[in-house]
């Protein structure tokens, strides 16, 4: 059948010639999905808020919003600084990715604080109605979120001191700052839908 | 099998297309006669509802019948005449498509389908012209009457239908309460569908028409019953262990005959109405309890007629 | 009994299919993804005689009206089981078994991007096994609210236990997602970075276009029904009150997370096996697949399509009027599409050298029962109709014509035809043919009469009923039984040609495909690193041009092996 019928074996294609960039690969596709989640649990709140027949529960006047709105700062500003650290590492400058990778945890710790602070003031709880519900749900799964990051960044802080460990590309900085990017980005809407929302109805 | 059978190319074009009318239109005579037919698989139509769905059903039992005898009409002439020889290890015919016969059975069934959608929203339309079925959501506490808009065209009602785990009860305007649902036959009666635990569904399929009942929601729902008869009213969302045993009549009856029973009803003490699943859940208790969990049925309501479970149903 | 190995399978780092008694690979954690492959099918075909055992129990209750063999709670949890059972034990693993052992093979790929994450998602299946068996002997019995398990009823927790049986199940259905998503990731990385070279994506065989399209739809929809669980999770467990209309929740809502997810399910079910009827259709009649570009394309029409339909099924719970109608129209669209596909194989058998071999036997049953619950499908569709069938027996029989009477003969179809690839052995001709008579018969007979009984109002999920169905449901139940002993023949089949079956050459059916270039069964790397370049489309049959570059090299290369 084929024209080149030899004998000797030729040069094919090796196996695992075509690896590289399948984790990055991987991993923005587990983004987009886990995204949905996030989008469903939005549909929810927005469908659950504007149909609800009392949306407060009794005594609750809404939620304050300038501690979140620090929060918020700090966690959107965390974005660039993980960033410009990203940019170090391209650079070659190892400490200069270490310190600022460093800041960026501490700066998503703070928002954890941050977080624990508000909850543990509030005068409702996860079962005071769907507004409490909602509310811790929604704060709690993306707190786990921001949770995971840092111990992400922590592992990748923990594996740069690895002699070599660069040599394969940092597909896992990269990957974990996109997780970060995400998990702010998700805050963003979060925090329009159920702290600025709020005065509007 | 031989590998003589015709080759469908080797045909003349007249012979073939002779032979493929033919099929034709066999097809279509059996696909009009089971149209006609199909009506008699659905109960008898008792509401002015009914006809709406049955032609519409009928219709397209015809379209279906005509698709799945035609494609499996073709598979099994395929079959019977294209058939490899055991021996034969030769190819088919290379045809790798046909671009003018693609776009054909792309565009000739979305032309069926969308004509087939448009008119059953047309249909959905009237049968929403026969009467309302409107949901409200209702805050804690507030009361059925005070949120749904009733039915300015009704008849009779509303007529409050409240369903349990597992009993259904009827509340009539004037107070009367009963386990049977009477209708005056051609009066547009209008309910208000509540439900004091889980979801329910209002299903009586004499009437072609079945309506979930939420908690924490009241749907104002109206009928026009046509056919004087007795039916069965059945849950048809399920609704927990006893789910298949919540189920009751409908009696259809002239209008005195209904007067009649309003007053006759009224006159009557309260007493237990119809609940099966009170007694099914007795005698598992007197059996020990065993089985899976259940929440326990909630207690019969008190009606002025309990009705005549035993009575045969026409559908 | 001597046989002669590929000296490439002794020399594997670990073993490999074929090897002598090397049966323990399948019993361990292995990441060659034939071997999980394999442990997949296996596992989810005994899951199938579960949810066929618990079946079985079902069809014995309703032989007669009354509920007589059960009790009511039993039969409510049994049901809810077997659907359970089937759907995330059976069905969903049994695919991601072909996907193993299929994509790989056919793309040309020496494994799966990411071979550690696939073994951990396969043997995430025994654990939330674990979990959904376990909660049959939990106090109180397993879930038993429907594999819905729309609230309120399946948040009622009778007797308040924390651990019960919907936790259970909702703790399952949640691994399983887990599962899948892992799955779901590995397959689509594979496929899109892993195609050998010159596999453009109009050169992919049409099962990789399917099951592209249905893992899609898996990565979109699973984390709505995740979503919806947990929040299911903590109104059953943490008093919230999402779908509880006291604290203003809303029962309604959690029907549309579900069935976000659960209507696009039944296309990651049904699109992987219009992947094996065009894979097969094109070997059985041989002749190219007709339209191979529409059939690709219509794939992902239907993902597209499906996750735009989820609304039919919730047509008579108070979703207001537009909403029906829009549905109504997305709905029948599906049928545009899929006809798309049906029609082309229609074409592929015009005019071809069919040869009616137990694989293709189940390809024609599974593709006439298809065209029968398509039909159905789509006056389901049809709203006015459906409020009237809705929750029958008329939906009950729609979804088994496809989910067992045309996914399942799909399935069968190939397991048979990719059985001597994978294992090595022939299976008996014979046997197959009696285990597809007993279930085309069977299959039917306990199909087809259910849908006059839905007609007639006959509720489902029902332990008892009004005696007027009766007669119909005595056909069913004795077909039900024909199906319960069709799985005889098959077991025997399976397990003696595994056995002391024939050895199987590296192309049996003289079929066209990358996987078909490979040893019977594969070694561990496929090509390892001797990949071929793909020089034109699949199901080349009749055409006389080679699939692959240097096809002579690769052909006595599987045939020295
Ligand atoms: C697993 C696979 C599977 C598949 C592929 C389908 C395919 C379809 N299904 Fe089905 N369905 C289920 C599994 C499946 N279904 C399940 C499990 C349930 C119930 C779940 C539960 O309640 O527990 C269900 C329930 C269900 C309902 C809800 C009923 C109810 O609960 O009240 C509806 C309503 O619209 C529906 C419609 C359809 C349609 C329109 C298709 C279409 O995709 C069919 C398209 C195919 C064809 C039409 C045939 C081939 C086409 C041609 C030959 C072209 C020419 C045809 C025409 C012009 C019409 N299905
Ligand atoms: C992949 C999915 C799948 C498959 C393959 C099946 C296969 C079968 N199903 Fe399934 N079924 C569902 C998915 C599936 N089902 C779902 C999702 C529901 C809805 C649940 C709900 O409402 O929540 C349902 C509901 C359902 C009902 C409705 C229950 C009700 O509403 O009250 C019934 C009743 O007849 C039924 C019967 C059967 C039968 C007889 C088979 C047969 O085809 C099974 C054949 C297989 C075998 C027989 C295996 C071999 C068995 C053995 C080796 C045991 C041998 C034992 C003896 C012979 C005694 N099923
Ligand atoms: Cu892929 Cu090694
Ligand atoms: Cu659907």
């Amino acid at each position: 059948m084929s024209t080149t019928a030899s004998d000797l074996p030729l040069q094919h294609t090796p196996g695992h010639i075509k690896h590289d960039g399948h984790n990055l690969t991987g991993f923005v596709i587990f983004l987009c999905s886990e995204s949905i989640i996030f989008l469903a649990f939005f549909a929810g709140f927005i469908l659950l808020k504007l149909t609800a027949p009392e949306w407060l529960p009794k005594g609750v006047e809404g939620l304050e919003t300038r501690m979140p709105l620090i929060n918020t700062i700090v966690l959107v500003s965390s974005s660039f600084v993980a960033y410009f650290a990203e940019r170090k590492l391209h650079q070659g400058n190892l400490w200069g990715f270490r310190l600022l990778w460093m800041l960026t945890m501490a700066m998503g710790c703070y928002f954890v604080y941050g977080q624990y602070v508000e909850w543990s003031e509030l005068a409702f709880s996860l079962n005071s109605g769907v507004f409490g519900g909602t509310f811790y749900l929604l704060t709690g799964f993306h707190g786990l979120h921001v949770i995971t990051g840092i111990l992400l960044m922590a592992l990748m802080l923990g594996r740069s001191f690895r002699p070599n460990n660069y040599a394969k590309g940092d597909m896992g900085v990269t990957s974990v700052s996109l997780f970060w990017h995400f998990v702010d980005v998700i805050w963003i809407i979060l925090y329009v839908l159920i702290y600025v929302w709020q005065r509007s109805s | 099998m031989t590998s003589t059978s015709p080759s469908p190319r080797q045909g003349l074009p007249i012979r073939r297309i002779l032979v493929i009318s033919l099929a034709t239109l066999v097809n279509l005579v059996l696909s009009i006669w089971m149209a006609q037919w199909s009506v008699d698989w659905l109960p008898v139509a008792a509401s002015t509802a009914a006809p709406y769905v049955d032609g519409l059903f009928s219709l397209e039992v015809g379209i279906g019948c005509f698709i799945f005898v035609g494609c499996v009409g073709f598979i099994l002439w395929s079959v019977l005449f294209s058939r490899a020889d055991k021996y034969d290890e030769s190819d088919g015919l290379p045809i790798e498509g046909n671009t003018r016969l693609e776009i054909a059975w792309t565009v000739i069934p979305f032309v069926v389908v969308m004509a087939l959608a448009f008119y059953s929203i047309h249909v959905n339309e009237q049968l929403a012209s026969l009467g309302p079925k409107t949901k409200y959501d209702l805050a804690v506490d507030q009361q059925p009457d005070a949120v749904a808009a009733a039915d300015n065209l009704k008849d009779i009602g509303p007529i409050r239908v409240i369903s349990r785990q597992w009993s259904w009860e009827f509340v009539y305007p004037d107070g009367v309460r009963s386990s049977e649902l009477h209708l005056p036959v051609s009066q547009r009666a209008n309910f208000q569908l509540s439900s004091e635990d889980v979801l329910h569904s209002f299903y009586v399929p004499a009437f072609r028409l079945k309506q979930d009942i939420i908690p924490g929601s009241v749907i104002s729902y109206s009928i026009t019953p046509t056919r004087e008869g007795t039916y069965r009213l059945r849950d048809a969302m399920f609704s927990g262990a006893y789910f298949s045993s919540n189920q009751t009549h409908v009696i259809v009856e002239s209008g005195e005959a209904y007067d009649q029973w309003l007053k006759k009803a009224a006159s009557q003490p309260l007493v237990s109405g119809l609940s099966q699943a009170t007694e099914l859940y007795q005698q598992r208790l007197a059996k020990g309890d065993r089985g899976w969990a259940t929440v326990p049925p909630a207690a019969p309501p008190m009606v002025n007629d309990p009705g005549h479970p035993d009575v045969l149903h026409d559908a | 009994m001597t046989i002669n190995y590929d000296p490439r399978v002794l020399k594997a780092p670990h073993p490999v299919p074929g090897a002598p008694d090397n049966w323990k690979r399948f019993f361990s954690f292995n990441t060659d993804a034939k071997v999980i492959g394999i442990q997949y099918i296996g596992l989810s075909l005994f899951f199938l005689l579960v949810g066929g055992l618990l079946a079985m129990v079902m069809r014995g209750e309703l032989i007669t009206p009354a509920s007589d063999l059960v009790d009511p709670t039993v039969y409510n949890g049994l049901y809810t089981m077997h659907g359970t059972v089937m759907l995330f034990l059976f069905l969903f693993p049994v695919l991601n078994g072909f996907n193993n052992l299929l994509i790989p093979t056919m793309i040309g790929a020496p494994d799966m991007a990411f071979p550690k994450l696939n073994a951990a998602a396969f043997w995430l299946v025994p654990v939330f096994a674990i979990v959904l068996m376990g909660s049959f002997f939990v106090p109180g019995g397993p879930a038993s609210a429907g594999w819905w398990s729309y609230p309120p009823v399946s948040i009622q927790n009778p007797l308040g236990h924390f651990i019960n049986g919907q936790f259970l199940w909702i703790l399952a259905v949640a691994l399983s997602g887990v599962s899948s998503i892992m799955g779901a990731i590995n397959f689509v990385t594979t496929i899109l970075r892993m195609r050998a070279p010159g596999m453009t994506l109009f050169r992919m065989p049409v099962f990789i276009w399917t099951a592209w399209a249905a893992q899609t739809l898996q990565l979109i929809g699973l984390p709505a029904l995740t979503g919806g669980a947990i929040m299911l999770l903590f109104d059953l467990s943490f008093g919230t009150s999402f779908f509880q209309p006291e604290g203003g929740g809303d029962p309604v809502l959690y029907q549309h997370f579900f069935w976000f997810y659960s209507h696009p399910a039944v296309y990651v079910m049904v699109l992987p096996v219009f992947g094996i009827f065009s894979e097969l259709i094109t070997v059985y009649s041989r002749k190219p697949l007709f339209g191979y570009r529409f059939v690709a394309l219509a794939s992902f029409v239907i993902t597209f399509l499906g996750l735009i339909v989820w609304v039919h099924h919730m047509f008579y719970s108070g979703t207001p009027q537009w909403m029906r109608n829009l549905f109504m129209v997305t709905t029948m669209l599906i049928a545009v599409p899929t006809g798309v596909k049906v029609f082309a194989w229609l074409g592929t058998l015009w005019g071809g050298k069919i040869r009616l071999t137990t694989p293709m036997l189940f390809v024609l049953g599974g593709l006439v029962n298809f065209i029968f619950g398509g039909i159905t499908g789509v006056m389901l569709g049809t709203a006015p109709i459906d409020i009237h069938v809705g929750n029958t027996y008329f939906v009950v029989a729609h979804f088994h014509y496809i989910i067992f009477n045309t996914i399942g003969f799909g399935i069968f179809a190939g397991i048979y035809h990719w059985f001597p690839k994978f294992t090595g052995r022939m299976f008996y001709e014979g046997l197959g043919k009696v285990h597809f008579a007993l279930t085309f018969i069977g299959a039917t007979l306990n199909w087809l009469p259910l849908h006059w009984a839905g007609l007639m109002g006959m509720p489902r999920r029902v332990a008892s009923y009004d005696p007027e169905f009766a007669l119909w449901n005595v056909i069913a139940s004795i077909g039900a039984f024909m199906l319960g002993v069709a799985s005889i023949p098959f077991i025997l089949n399976m397990v003696s040609s595994w056995a002391r079956g024939a050895k199987a050459p590296p192309n049996p059916w003289r079929a066209i495909g990358l996987e078909w270039l490979l040893p019977s069964p594969p070694p561990a790397e496929n090509f390892e690193d001797d990949i071929p370049t793909v020089i034109s489309e699949p199901y080349g049959y009749g055409l006389g041009r080679p699939l692959v570059e240097d096809e002579d090299y690769y052909v006595r290369r599987a045939q020295e092996a």
